[in-house]
């Protein structure tokens, strides 16, 4: 599996001295030994090979290559501290989406409130005094409608503001 | 964006500055002494010239990224190898149709190498034979015989380059080459 002298034979291609300029005892024994002979066969393709593309190659400048890589770390960097403030602003807009529906729900409850007090009304003597009492329960049932409407006006502009920061 | 957000994020550009272990200058010197060998092997190993360049670059950033103090020249080095092993890893589990295989290239890569036209035309006929021969090889054959006789790894740098224990390299390194040299033999180089 390994021969003494393969290492001998493995420096001789690697420096170059392989086979002209290397102990002639060593070139015997790799046309003797069998293992040798794979080594060499090996060693010299691939020393050729590899001679050929590392002269082939059009490599960039170190400058460049650390250039790219101070840009993308800096990417990278700011893309993670952006992170937490990209999940701030889902939850914040989530909630505005939620608090909406919410108050949409709640309005709805108040208008057919509404109406059945319109019902009531069309029932009722027209004296005064029942009208006023009337006007006065609409105005009563009417107030969490309005006060909804008005936190919707309030809070519409922070919710906005808070979903489209990143732009 | 709040002023707040600016100043984080500026504190974060900062932070990329320090997230390189190496300072530029370092980097230069280290760059140039290493630069050709990992091209030369990531070029053979994927058999793509072009990609070579991509991973080359992705394969320093991954070393400046992963911090850690290294030993000797020859330990960083070792390291480098074994980031650029795992990189034409990757590339290996993708599909084949976006790859490009080595002997399309050879010649195309010769014709800038030498002018003389039988050199060129010897050359290249050794080239395709070996890149064909290397082609048949299991990938970590291809990996280990390069990193054993192009760049002349010993077996424990072979072991840290590819992950595997420094016993089991000596037989494993054994049957590659073999089956190596028989398809060589067998195709007349």
């Amino acid at each position: 599996m390994e021969c003494v002298r393969e290492h001998d034979i493995v420096d001789a291609v690697a420096s170059g001295r392989w086979p002209h300029a290397c102990d002639p005892s060593l070139a015997a024994h790799a046309a003797e030994c069998d293992i040798c002979r794979d080594v060499v066969t090996v060693a010299v393709a691939l020393r050729d090979d590899a001679f050929d593309a590392r002269h082939e190659a059009r490599l960039p400048s170190a400058g460049l290559v650390w250039w790219r890589a101070t840009i993308r770390a800096r990417a990278e960097a700011s893309r993670v501290a952006e992170r937490p403030l990209t999940v701030a602003q889902g939850i914040a807009g989530a909630c505005a989406v939620g608090l909406a529906f919410g108050l949409a729900g709640f309005a709805w409850q108040s208008v057919q409130r509404f109406e059945r007090l319109g019902e009531i009304l069309a029932g009722l003597d027209a004296s005064t005094l029942q009208f006023a009492s009337s006007s006065a329960s609409i105005l009563q049932r009417a107030l969490p409608l309005v006060l909804g409407l008005g936190a919707c006006l309030l809070i519409a502009p922070i919710a906005v503001y808070l979903v489209l920061s990143d732009d | 964006m709040t002023f707040s957000e600016i100043e984080r994020l500026g504190a974060a550009v900062g932070e990329a500055d320090e997230a390189f272990h190496m300072d530029e200058d370092a980097f230069r010197v280290f760059y140039e002494r290493t630069a050709r060998p990992v091209w030369a092997y990531l070029s053979r190993m994927t058999g793509d010239a072009r990609l070579a360049d991509d991973l080359l670059q992705e394969t320093y950033y991954r070393f400046l990224r992963a911090g850690g103090t290294h030993e000797s020249d020859a330990h960083r080095r070792n390291y480098l190898f074994r980031i650029a092993t795992n990189l034409v890893h990757d590339h290996r589990r993708r599909p084949r149709a976006d790859r490009v295989e080595m002997t399309e290239q050879i010649e195309a890569a010769d014709a800038r190498l030498d002018s003389n036209a039988a050199h060129i035309a010897e050359r290249t006929v050794r080239r395709l034979d070996l890149a064909r021969a290397m082609g048949r090889l299991k990938p970590r054959e291809r990996d280990m015989l390069w990193l054993a006789y192009a760049n002349g790894s010993s077996h424990q740098e072979i072991a840290d380059a590819l992950g595997l224990k420094r016993a089991s390299i000596k037989l494993l390194l054994f049957r590659a080459r073999r089956r190596l040299a028989n398809l060589l033999r067998d195709s007349g180089a």
